[in-house]
Protein backbone atom coordinates (compact mmCIF):
# COMPACT_ATOMS: atom_id res chain seq x y z
CA UNK A 1 0.00 0.00 0.00
CA UNK A 2 2.86 2.37 0.94
CA UNK A 3 4.58 1.69 -2.37
CA UNK A 4 1.33 2.21 -4.23
CA UNK A 5 0.94 5.75 -2.87
CA UNK A 6 4.63 6.68 -3.12
CA UNK A 7 4.35 5.88 -6.81
CA UNK A 8 2.05 8.88 -7.21
CA UNK A 9 4.21 11.40 -5.38
CA UNK A 10 7.85 10.30 -5.39
CA UNK A 11 10.04 9.74 -8.46
CA UNK A 12 11.55 6.23 -8.34
CA UNK A 13 12.59 3.43 -10.62
CA UNK A 14 9.09 1.91 -10.65
CA UNK A 15 7.52 5.05 -12.13
CA UNK A 16 10.44 5.73 -14.46
CA UNK A 17 11.73 8.46 -12.12
CA UNK A 18 8.69 10.69 -12.55
CA UNK A 19 5.90 10.98 -9.94
CA UNK A 20 2.80 9.47 -11.53
CA UNK A 21 0.70 12.58 -10.76
CA UNK A 22 2.96 14.57 -13.10
CA UNK A 23 2.55 12.21 -16.02
CA UNK A 24 0.38 13.61 -18.85
CA UNK A 25 -2.49 11.14 -18.41
CA UNK A 26 -2.78 11.87 -14.69
CA UNK A 27 -2.51 15.64 -15.22
CA UNK A 28 -5.24 15.27 -17.83
CA UNK A 29 -7.43 13.45 -15.29
CA UNK A 30 -6.88 16.16 -12.65
CA UNK A 31 -7.68 19.02 -15.04
CA UNK A 32 -10.65 17.02 -16.39
CA UNK A 33 -11.94 16.59 -12.82
CA UNK A 34 -11.62 20.36 -12.28
CA UNK A 35 -13.49 21.14 -15.52
CA UNK A 36 -16.21 18.59 -14.60
CA UNK A 37 -16.70 20.39 -11.28
CA UNK A 38 -17.05 23.70 -13.11
CA UNK A 39 -19.75 22.17 -15.32
CA UNK A 40 -21.62 20.95 -12.22
CA UNK A 41 -21.40 24.44 -10.64
CA UNK A 42 -22.67 26.04 -13.86
CA UNK A 43 -25.47 23.48 -14.11
CA UNK A 44 -26.59 24.09 -10.52
CA UNK A 45 -26.49 27.89 -11.14
CA UNK A 46 -28.83 27.54 -14.10
CA UNK A 47 -31.06 24.70 -12.87
CA UNK A 48 -31.56 26.05 -9.33
CA UNK A 49 -31.09 29.82 -9.56
CA UNK A 50 -30.30 31.46 -6.23
CA UNK A 51 -28.64 28.47 -4.52
CA UNK A 52 -25.19 29.77 -5.37
CA UNK A 53 -24.41 33.45 -4.86
CA UNK A 54 -22.62 36.22 -3.04
CA UNK A 55 -23.56 37.87 0.23
CA UNK A 56 -22.75 41.57 0.41
CA UNK A 57 -22.53 44.22 3.10
CA UNK A 58 -22.64 47.13 0.64
CA UNK A 59 -25.18 49.89 1.28
CA UNK A 60 -26.02 53.04 -0.70
CA UNK A 61 -24.95 55.14 2.30
CA UNK A 62 -21.48 53.56 2.42
CA UNK A 63 -21.03 54.00 -1.33
CA UNK A 64 -22.01 57.67 -1.06
CA UNK A 65 -19.71 58.31 1.92
CA UNK A 66 -16.69 56.64 0.31
CA UNK A 67 -17.29 58.34 -3.03
CA UNK A 68 -17.27 61.73 -1.33
CA UNK A 69 -14.18 60.81 0.71
CA UNK A 70 -12.33 60.06 -2.55
CA UNK A 71 -13.51 63.36 -4.04
CA UNK A 72 -12.43 65.32 -0.99
CA UNK A 73 -9.01 63.61 -1.05
CA UNK A 74 -8.65 65.00 -4.56
CA UNK A 75 -9.74 68.51 -3.61
CA UNK A 76 -13.24 68.24 -5.13
CA UNK A 77 -16.62 69.24 -3.74
CA UNK A 78 -18.66 66.31 -2.36
CA UNK A 79 -21.56 65.15 -4.50
CA UNK A 80 -25.03 65.84 -3.24
CA UNK A 81 -27.39 62.94 -2.84
CA UNK A 82 -30.44 63.06 -5.12
CA UNK A 83 -33.31 60.66 -4.50
CA UNK A 84 -34.54 60.96 -8.09
CA UNK A 85 -31.13 59.93 -9.41
CA UNK A 86 -31.15 57.03 -6.96
CA UNK A 87 -34.48 55.98 -8.40
CA UNK A 88 -32.99 55.94 -11.91
CA UNK A 89 -29.95 53.97 -10.65
CA UNK A 90 -32.21 51.48 -8.88
CA UNK A 91 -34.35 51.09 -12.02
CA UNK A 92 -31.21 50.40 -14.04
CA UNK A 93 -30.14 47.64 -11.62
CA UNK A 94 -33.64 46.15 -11.64
CA UNK A 95 -33.66 46.25 -15.44
CA UNK A 96 -30.37 44.29 -15.55
CA UNK A 97 -31.86 41.61 -13.30
CA UNK A 98 -35.16 41.53 -15.21
CA UNK A 99 -33.50 41.23 -18.63
CA UNK A 100 -30.48 39.26 -17.42
CA UNK A 101 -27.68 41.45 -18.77
CA UNK A 102 -24.58 43.21 -17.45
CA UNK A 103 -23.79 46.29 -19.52
CA UNK A 104 -24.37 50.02 -19.84
CA UNK A 105 -26.66 49.42 -22.82
CA UNK A 106 -29.32 46.70 -22.58
CA UNK A 107 -29.57 43.91 -25.19
CA UNK A 108 -32.61 45.71 -26.62
CA UNK A 109 -30.49 48.85 -27.11
CA UNK A 110 -31.70 50.89 -24.12
CA UNK A 111 -28.92 53.32 -23.14
CA UNK A 112 -28.36 54.38 -19.50
CA UNK A 113 -29.72 57.85 -20.28
CA UNK A 114 -33.24 56.41 -20.73
CA UNK A 115 -33.36 55.70 -16.99
CA UNK A 116 -32.66 59.39 -16.27
CA UNK A 117 -35.52 60.30 -18.61
CA UNK A 118 -37.85 57.72 -17.01
CA UNK A 119 -37.61 59.54 -13.67
CA UNK A 120 -37.88 62.92 -15.39
CA UNK A 121 -34.38 64.07 -14.44
CA UNK A 122 -33.06 66.61 -16.95
CA UNK A 123 -29.28 66.85 -16.98
CA UNK A 124 -26.58 68.85 -18.68
CA UNK A 125 -23.99 66.12 -18.09
CA UNK A 126 -24.38 62.56 -16.78
CA UNK A 127 -22.45 59.34 -16.18
CA UNK A 128 -22.89 55.78 -14.95
CA UNK A 129 -20.71 53.32 -13.00
CA UNK A 130 -21.66 49.66 -12.58
CA UNK A 131 -20.35 46.97 -10.23
CA UNK A 132 -21.32 43.44 -9.23
CA UNK A 133 -20.25 40.59 -6.93
CA UNK A 134 -18.38 42.77 -4.43
CA UNK A 135 -18.59 41.85 -0.77
CA UNK A 136 -17.58 45.19 0.75
CA UNK A 137 -17.64 48.86 -0.18
CA UNK A 138 -13.87 49.36 0.25
CA UNK A 139 -13.04 46.84 -2.49
CA UNK A 140 -15.75 48.27 -4.72
CA UNK A 141 -14.50 51.86 -4.47
CA UNK A 142 -10.90 50.68 -4.84
CA UNK A 143 -11.83 48.85 -8.06
CA UNK A 144 -13.52 51.94 -9.48
CA UNK A 145 -10.59 54.15 -8.48
CA UNK A 146 -8.15 51.77 -10.20
CA UNK A 147 -10.04 51.94 -13.48
CA UNK A 148 -9.33 55.19 -15.39
CA UNK A 149 -12.84 55.51 -16.88
CA UNK A 150 -14.66 54.84 -13.59
CA UNK A 151 -12.23 57.08 -11.72
CA UNK A 152 -13.02 59.85 -14.22
CA UNK A 153 -16.69 59.59 -13.26
CA UNK A 154 -16.00 59.54 -9.52
CA UNK A 155 -13.64 62.52 -9.70
CA UNK A 156 -15.41 64.55 -12.37
CA UNK A 157 -15.83 68.14 -11.20
CA UNK A 158 -18.65 68.66 -13.70
CA UNK A 159 -20.97 66.45 -11.63
CA UNK A 160 -22.91 67.96 -8.75
CA UNK A 161 -25.29 65.17 -7.80
CA UNK A 162 -25.30 61.42 -7.33
CA UNK A 163 -27.86 58.64 -7.05
CA UNK A 164 -27.01 55.11 -5.95
CA UNK A 165 -28.87 51.88 -6.53
CA UNK A 166 -27.89 48.81 -4.48
CA UNK A 167 -30.13 45.93 -5.50
CA UNK A 168 -30.00 42.20 -4.78
CA UNK A 169 -31.25 39.65 -7.27
CA UNK A 170 -30.38 36.70 -9.48
CA UNK A 171 -28.20 37.36 -12.52
CA UNK A 172 -27.19 34.47 -14.76
CA UNK A 173 -28.57 32.03 -12.17
CA UNK A 174 -26.38 33.43 -9.40
CA UNK A 175 -27.54 35.50 -6.44
CA UNK A 176 -25.66 38.79 -6.40
CA UNK A 177 -25.67 42.49 -5.54
CA UNK A 178 -25.60 45.07 -8.31
CA UNK A 179 -24.37 48.58 -7.54
CA UNK A 180 -25.24 51.41 -9.92
CA UNK A 181 -23.99 54.98 -9.54
CA UNK A 182 -25.71 57.71 -11.57
CA UNK A 183 -23.84 61.00 -11.70
CA UNK A 184 -25.28 64.19 -13.14
CA UNK A 185 -25.61 67.91 -13.05
CA UNK A 186 -29.19 69.11 -13.49
CA UNK A 187 -29.99 71.16 -16.57
CA UNK A 188 -32.15 73.47 -14.52
CA UNK A 189 -30.96 73.52 -10.94
CA UNK A 190 -34.04 75.44 -9.72
CA UNK A 191 -36.47 72.95 -11.27
CA UNK A 192 -34.81 69.97 -9.60
CA UNK A 193 -34.02 71.69 -6.32
CA UNK A 194 -36.98 70.03 -4.58
CA UNK A 195 -35.41 66.61 -5.11
CA UNK A 196 -32.03 67.60 -3.80
CA UNK A 197 -30.95 66.32 -0.41
CA UNK A 198 -27.84 68.28 0.36
CA UNK A 199 -27.05 66.67 3.68
CA UNK A 200 -25.98 63.10 4.25
CA UNK A 201 -27.03 60.63 5.61
CA UNK A 202 -29.40 59.35 2.96
CA UNK A 203 -33.08 59.91 3.90
CA UNK A 204 -34.57 57.14 6.03
CA UNK A 205 -37.08 56.02 3.43
CA UNK A 206 -34.27 55.15 1.03
CA UNK A 207 -31.69 53.81 3.44
CA UNK A 208 -34.25 51.73 5.30
CA UNK A 209 -35.32 49.98 2.13
CA UNK A 210 -31.80 49.30 0.95
CA UNK A 211 -30.28 48.50 4.31
CA UNK A 212 -33.11 46.20 5.30
CA UNK A 213 -32.68 44.33 2.06
CA UNK A 214 -28.92 44.11 2.42
CA UNK A 215 -29.06 43.11 6.08
CA UNK A 216 -31.55 40.36 5.46
CA UNK A 217 -29.45 39.07 2.57
CA UNK A 218 -26.18 39.21 4.49
CA UNK A 219 -27.65 36.99 7.19
CA UNK A 220 -28.15 34.28 4.58
CA UNK A 221 -24.90 32.53 3.76
CA UNK A 222 -24.72 31.73 0.08
CA UNK A 223 -22.26 29.34 -1.41
CA UNK A 224 -20.26 31.53 -3.79
CA UNK A 225 -19.65 29.71 -7.10
CA UNK A 226 -16.38 31.59 -7.59
CA UNK A 227 -15.21 30.63 -4.09
CA UNK A 228 -16.15 27.01 -4.73
CA UNK A 229 -14.24 27.04 -8.04
CA UNK A 230 -11.29 28.67 -6.32
CA UNK A 231 -11.17 26.08 -3.49
CA UNK A 232 -11.34 23.06 -5.83
CA UNK A 233 -8.80 24.69 -8.17
CA UNK A 234 -6.42 25.50 -5.32
CA UNK A 235 -6.53 21.93 -3.97
CA UNK A 236 -5.52 20.53 -7.39
CA UNK A 237 -3.03 23.39 -7.85
CA UNK A 238 -1.37 22.72 -4.46
CA UNK A 239 -1.19 18.99 -5.16
CA UNK A 240 0.60 19.56 -8.49
CA UNK A 241 3.00 22.19 -7.15
CA UNK A 242 3.95 20.16 -4.03
CA UNK A 243 4.66 17.06 -6.13
CA UNK A 244 6.66 19.21 -8.59
CA UNK A 245 8.82 20.45 -5.72
CA UNK A 246 9.36 16.90 -4.39
CA UNK A 247 10.09 15.67 -7.91
CA UNK A 248 12.51 18.52 -8.64
CA UNK A 249 14.32 18.07 -5.30
CA UNK A 250 14.79 14.30 -5.61
CA UNK A 251 15.93 14.38 -9.25
CA UNK A 252 18.33 17.21 -8.41
CA UNK A 253 19.76 15.32 -5.41
CA UNK A 254 20.09 12.02 -7.30
CA UNK A 255 21.20 13.76 -10.51
CA UNK A 256 18.62 11.86 -12.58
CA UNK A 257 18.28 12.60 -16.31
CA UNK A 258 14.81 12.13 -17.75
CA UNK A 259 12.88 13.00 -20.87
CA UNK A 260 10.08 14.97 -19.22
CA UNK A 261 8.88 18.55 -18.98
CA UNK A 262 10.91 20.99 -16.91
CA UNK A 263 9.80 20.91 -13.26
CA UNK A 264 11.44 24.33 -12.75
CA UNK A 265 9.46 25.76 -15.68
CA UNK A 266 6.18 24.27 -14.40
CA UNK A 267 6.81 25.56 -10.86
CA UNK A 268 7.61 29.05 -12.22
CA UNK A 269 4.50 29.14 -14.40
CA UNK A 270 2.20 27.90 -11.63
CA UNK A 271 3.67 30.39 -9.13
CA UNK A 272 2.92 33.23 -11.57
CA UNK A 273 -0.67 31.93 -11.84
CA UNK A 274 -0.80 31.83 -8.01
CA UNK A 275 0.34 35.48 -7.84
CA UNK A 276 -2.39 36.41 -10.34
CA UNK A 277 -4.94 34.62 -8.15
CA UNK A 278 -3.76 36.40 -5.02
CA UNK A 279 -3.87 39.77 -6.75
CA UNK A 280 -7.22 39.33 -8.48
CA UNK A 281 -10.02 40.45 -6.22
CA UNK A 282 -13.69 39.65 -6.10
CA UNK A 283 -16.20 41.60 -8.07
CA UNK A 284 -16.44 43.14 -11.51
CA UNK A 285 -16.98 46.68 -12.75
CA UNK A 286 -18.33 48.09 -15.99
CA UNK B 1 24.12 29.08 -4.27
CA UNK B 2 22.80 25.77 -5.62
CA UNK B 3 21.68 26.11 -9.23
CA UNK B 4 19.96 23.09 -10.79
CA UNK B 5 21.93 21.48 -13.61
CA UNK B 6 18.98 22.09 -15.94
CA UNK B 7 19.45 25.86 -15.58
CA UNK B 8 23.26 25.68 -15.69
CA UNK B 9 23.10 23.93 -19.05
CA UNK B 10 20.78 26.44 -20.72
CA UNK B 11 20.94 29.65 -18.65
CA UNK B 12 19.78 31.97 -21.45
CA UNK B 13 16.61 29.95 -22.04
CA UNK B 14 15.68 30.15 -18.38
CA UNK B 15 16.50 33.86 -18.24
CA UNK B 16 14.16 34.33 -21.20
CA UNK B 17 11.47 32.29 -19.43
CA UNK B 18 11.89 34.46 -16.33
CA UNK B 19 11.54 37.53 -18.56
CA UNK B 20 8.25 36.15 -19.99
CA UNK B 21 6.92 35.63 -16.45
CA UNK B 22 8.05 39.10 -15.35
CA UNK B 23 6.40 40.82 -18.33
CA UNK B 24 3.21 38.82 -17.67
CA UNK B 25 3.18 39.87 -14.01
CA UNK B 26 3.79 43.55 -14.78
CA UNK B 27 1.10 43.66 -17.48
CA UNK B 28 -1.39 41.84 -15.24
CA UNK B 29 -0.91 44.25 -12.36
CA UNK B 30 -1.22 47.23 -14.71
CA UNK B 31 -4.49 45.81 -16.07
CA UNK B 32 -5.98 46.52 -12.62
CA UNK B 33 -9.60 45.42 -12.40
CA UNK B 34 -10.11 45.21 -16.15
CA UNK B 35 -10.97 41.52 -16.36
CA UNK B 36 -11.00 41.54 -20.17
CA UNK B 37 -7.36 42.67 -20.35
CA UNK B 38 -6.37 40.34 -17.49
CA UNK B 39 -7.86 37.42 -19.38
CA UNK B 40 -5.92 38.34 -22.54
CA UNK B 41 -2.69 38.54 -20.50
CA UNK B 42 -3.30 35.06 -19.01
CA UNK B 43 -3.92 33.63 -22.51
CA UNK B 44 -0.76 35.38 -23.78
CA UNK B 45 1.38 34.15 -20.88
CA UNK B 46 0.16 30.56 -21.19
CA UNK B 47 0.74 30.56 -24.96
CA UNK B 48 4.23 32.05 -24.48
CA UNK B 49 5.07 29.37 -21.88
CA UNK B 50 3.88 26.65 -24.23
CA UNK B 51 5.95 28.02 -27.17
CA UNK B 52 8.97 28.44 -24.90
CA UNK B 53 8.69 24.73 -24.00
CA UNK B 54 8.60 23.73 -27.70
CA UNK B 55 11.80 25.67 -28.43
CA UNK B 56 13.47 24.53 -25.19
CA UNK B 57 12.85 20.84 -25.80
CA UNK B 58 13.54 21.06 -29.53
CA UNK B 59 16.99 22.46 -28.74
CA UNK B 60 17.49 19.78 -26.10
CA UNK B 61 16.54 17.15 -28.67
CA UNK B 62 13.71 15.57 -26.65
CA UNK B 63 10.61 17.17 -28.13
CA UNK B 64 8.22 14.23 -27.79
CA UNK B 65 4.44 14.20 -27.94
CA UNK B 66 4.12 13.32 -24.23
CA UNK B 67 6.20 16.39 -23.30
CA UNK B 68 4.12 18.64 -25.58
CA UNK B 69 0.92 17.31 -23.98
CA UNK B 70 2.37 17.82 -20.49
CA UNK B 71 3.04 21.53 -21.17
CA UNK B 72 -0.30 21.95 -22.92
CA UNK B 73 -2.19 20.56 -19.91
CA UNK B 74 -0.25 22.74 -17.44
CA UNK B 75 -0.88 25.86 -19.59
CA UNK B 76 -4.60 25.04 -19.97
CA UNK B 77 -4.90 24.38 -16.23
CA UNK B 78 -3.48 27.86 -15.53
CA UNK B 79 -6.03 29.42 -17.90
CA UNK B 80 -8.95 27.35 -16.52
CA UNK B 81 -8.06 28.13 -12.90
CA UNK B 82 -8.16 31.90 -13.43
CA UNK B 83 -11.04 31.89 -15.90
CA UNK B 84 -13.41 29.92 -13.68
CA UNK B 85 -12.32 31.48 -10.40
CA UNK B 86 -12.37 35.15 -11.32
CA UNK B 87 -13.36 36.22 -14.82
Amino acid sequence: MKYFWSNFFIPQEKNNHRASILKPYFLFLLVGFYLFNQSVIKFVSLAKPGILGYSSEITAQKVLDQTNIERQKNGLEPLQYNSVLSESATQKAQDMFANNYWAHTSPTGTPPWNFFKNVNYKYSVAGENLARDFYDTDSLIKAWMNSPTHRDNLLNNKYQEIGIGVVNGILGGVKTTLVVQHFATPLNTIATKTNLTPITPIPQSISETNNAQILSESQTKYLSPLLLSKIIGLIIFSLIIVVLFIDGFITFKKNIHRMTGSSIGHIGFLLVILLFMLYTQQGAIF
Amino acid sequence: MIIPKEIKQKPLEYIFLGFIFLVGLILYFFAGFNSHNQRLIVYGLSASYFFWSLIHHYKRGDLHLSIVIEYLIIALFGIALLTFSFF
